[in-house]
């Protein structure tokens, strides 16, 4: 188990690095300055480009690029908030937090609802609510998150006017209620499908079998017998959920006009701030990557008979 | 002859019953008994087989035929309405659903030869042959509106290509004493309207069924057209991942050893990268680029490229390069389970080489596994181009796509939110039939996967 955790480690910081050269790549692939304006003369570009390193060679740059992550030096960012060190930026501005905390949110209510949801639907299987969950799903994963979000938007805030328009803080719970079930819907949806399907596997289980041969009340066999080994395939699901939420994050954070990780990614890459895309990347590259080891470790937990070392095909 | 046959089981021979023979017995079979025996054997291959599975799945069915009708009003809708997705009209901006502008009651439509239509038709004396009102001229795309007046009698409309405003109103007296002066002079000519160009008075027009955006553009033709850049994309975008994927899973799967390591190395590589932030930076990166090449490139295909525009090329790029690797691990899977099968070792001990094995044996047994990976592929291609142009990344104005229409349909989302909802349900509906449709082949293809 030890050794496994520390060549999962080293191969996520593989992953890390070749992000990192990749980003650095395709950032510098894109011809001109980031320091490029109308009324910028070369001289000034030269001198901004002298000031950040950006003359010296691409292999250089790359290098220092690595040096000072493993410094913990994230750098500082070259337009958006000229001067400041993107760490700052990140992290005590408040983006990072908001992120996460919209982010654990919407995967929270995911679990809380989907799961049950599909043990309902499996438990009433043929039932007209199994019916109903299973349209309702169904329609869940085809309707994409910003139609959602923006009809959600109509309704509640401008029409109806029960929740606030602006959810730029989060500040209320109130504020947080439409970002939050936008982000979370389509994984709700596929959760509880994905619940259903491998609740109806391990109802047809030999040992359910036996356990309702023995007299146990169908309520424990679900939620005791079941639901604990139909639990792996949504474990595994939850690495692409958490990749998905910031995908998903990036259109709740703009519609909403949510200052967060998300949205201020898509304006450093069309700002061209080159610390700042690297440092965001970074972050949020290691976190889905952190995410996957974990579920990965929870596997094991949930059901010892996986071997981890075997699990790569 | 049955009863003849079933006689003489091994098990209870007794060879006094068994009836002599007779020359009668020998005698070649007849047509139509040859027919019946051809009929009762009648093998069912697979994709009829399949074919026949999918049917009865009323569901999947079902979704196959709205997806059809989707395909429908994509493919054939355009030509049914005389709105084009990039045509704006002027006089009817913002219209809600169903409506159309008062002017469009009275649209002119003129065929035929317009430039000397406007050069003659218009000239002093024969507009006298219109009655008084407000006309619509829809030319080239563009509605130009003018009101018919006595006092415009004795002026002309003319056509001026390199005005802001091409048509132009201009007095009788100020032509013919050069005050009025044109780039490029007309030439009138005593040809009579009616036969220079034919003009025909419609009083009521096709309504805009979904309204009209900010810019007088017709939305139902926009986002016909913008369904059909969709699944166009979700088609292209799959057909390149099941090529690249299948390819790589086969190789690294029947090379195995050493090169199959090395290449599922590389794909959990790819597996482990959040795709999402390096498809954004891929497509402002790849923007300039691309658009330089389009402008140099004199070949077909950098023109055909350009034709679909920067946008939409990035993304299939992104797709080559990012999103095959779930398409190789299902190949490689499928390849590996097969390779182990016994006819294939039979085919091996044969002598059969390995072209002959992937051909006949390999792809044939994955083909419906292909199938469903392709189909289920399709929807999420939808999905990441309309999430793309939703933040203004893709497809970009005048051409169209359900994302980038739902995008433009943002700012003004509170006063008309049916802008949304239109272009919002029928991606909904493109992608809910296509993974059923999708789910419905798994079913039919691969009944091991039934679940």
């Amino acid at each position: 188990m030890a050794g496994y955790i520390i060549k999962r480690i080293a191969v996520a910081i593989l992953t890390l690095l070749v992000i990192m050269c990749i980003t650095f790549l395709l950032m510098n692939a894109v011809p001109g300055s980031p320091f490029l304006t109308e009324k910028s003369t070369p001289e000034q570009i030269a001198r901004a480009n002298a000031k950040y390193g950006l003359d010296k060679p691409l292999y250089v740059q790359l290098f220092n690029y690595i040096k000072n992550y493993l410094k913990g030096d994230l750098g500082t960012s070259l337009k958006m908030q000229e001067g400041t060190a993107v760490s700052k930026i990140i992290f005590h501005q408040g983006k990072f937090r908001l992120s996460i905390k919209l982010g654990v949110y919407a995967l929270l209510l995911a679990i809380i609802i989907g799961i049950p949801l599909g043990c309902i639907a499996a438990y009433n299987r043929g039932k007209w609510i199994d019916g109903f969950l299973r349209v309702l799903t169904t329609v869940g994963v085809a309707i994409p998150t910003f139609v959602l979000a923006t009809l959600l938007l109509v309704s509640f805030a401008v029409k109806l006017k029960w929740l606030p328009t602006l959810s730029s803080s989060l500040t209320s719970f109130k504020s947080y209620i439409m970002p939050v079930v936008a982000l979370s819907f389509y994984y709700t949806c596929y959760i509880a499908k994905l619940t259903r399907t491998s609740m109806l596997d391990a109802i047809n289980q030999d040992y359910i079998r036996t356990a309702r041969a023995k007299g146990v009340k169908t309520r424990s066999l679900i939620l005791k017998h079941a639901l604990r080994n139909s639990l792996i395939p949504v474990i595994t699901y939850l690495g692409p959920v958490l990749a998905g939420i910031i995908t998903g994050s990036f259109v709740i954070e703009s519609t909403f006009s949510i200052p967060g990780l998300g949205r201020y990614y898509i304006q450093s890459v069309l700002t061209r701030d080159y610390p700042v895309i690297m440092a965001t990347t970074v972050v949020l590259s290691a976190l889905v990557i952190f995410m996957n080891l974990v579920v990965d470790i929870a596997y094991k937990i949930v059901d010892p008979r996986i071997t981890l070392t075997g699990k790569e095909d | 002859m049955d009863a003849k046959f079933a006689k003489i089981s091994p098990f209870q021979v007794d060879p006094d019953k068994i009836p002599p023979l007779t020359d009668e017995d020998f005698a070649p079979a007849a047509e139509n008994e040859k027919e019946a025996m051809v009929e009762k054997h009648k093998s069912v291959s697979y994709w009829r087989d399949a074919w026949r599975r999918f049917r009865a799945n009323t569901v999947s069915m079902v979704a196959l035929g709205i997806f059809i009708l989707c395909l429908l009003f994509a493919f054939v809708g355009p030509l049914l309405i005389p709105y084009g997705y990039g045509d704006q009209y002027r006089a009817s901006q913002k219209l809600a659903p169903m409506e159309f502008s008062k002017g469009e009651e009275k649209i002119a439509s003129i065929t035929g030869n317009c430039d000397a239509f406007f050069a003659t038709a218009l000239r002093p004396g024969s507009i006298t042959a219109l009655s008084k009102g407000d006309y619509y001229i829809n030319y080239k795309g563009t509605t130009y509106a003018f009101t018919l007046t006595k006092a415009l009698e004795k002026s002309v409309i003319v056509l001026d290509l390199d005005a802001e405003d091409p048509l132009v109103i201009v007095k009788e007296s100020d032509i013919k004493d050069g005050t009025w002066k044109k780039s490029t002079p007309i030439e009138f000519t005593d040809t009579p309207a009616e036969e220079a160009a034919e003009i025909k008075l419609v009083t009521r027009v096709f309504p805009h069924v979904f309204g009209t955006d900010s810019a007088g553009r017709d939305l139902m033709a926009r986002t016909m057209y913008g369904t059909r850049v969709s699944i166009i994309i979700g088609i292209v975008a799959a057909l390149i991942v099941l090529i690249i994927g299948s390819i790589y899973g086969a190789v690294s799967g029947l090379a195995g050893g050493a090169v199959d390591f090395v290449m599922m190395r590389i794909v959990e590589l790819i597996y482990s990268i959040p795709e999402v932030l390096i498809v954004l930076l891929l497509q402002v990166v790849l923007k300039d680029p691309l658009q330089a090449w389009f402008d140099s490139g004199t070949s077909a295909f950098a023109k055909a490229m350009g034709d679909l525009g920067s946008g939409i090329v990035s993304i299939f790029i992104t797709f080559a390069l990012l999103f095959w690797v779930t398409m190789a691990r299902i190949v490689r899977g499928q390849v590996l389970m097969l390779k182990q099968q016994e006819y294939v070792t039979a085919a091996t001990a044969l002598g059969a080489n390995n072209g002959r094995i992937i051909r006949r044996h390999l792809l044939p047994n994955c083909v419906g596994q292909l199938v469903i990976t392709t189909c289920l592929q399709i929807p999420s291609a939808i999905f990441l181009e309309s999430f793309l142009s939703f933040l203004g990344l893709g497809v970009s104005a005048p051409m169209a796509s359900l994302g980038s229409l739902c995008s433009d349909a943002i700012e003004t989302l509170s006063i008309y939110p049916y802008r949304l909802i239109f272009p919002g349900i029928i991606l909904t509906i493109v992608v809910l039939t296509l993974n059923l449709v999708g789910d419905g082949l798994r079913d039919a293809l691969d009944p091991r996967l039934k679940r």
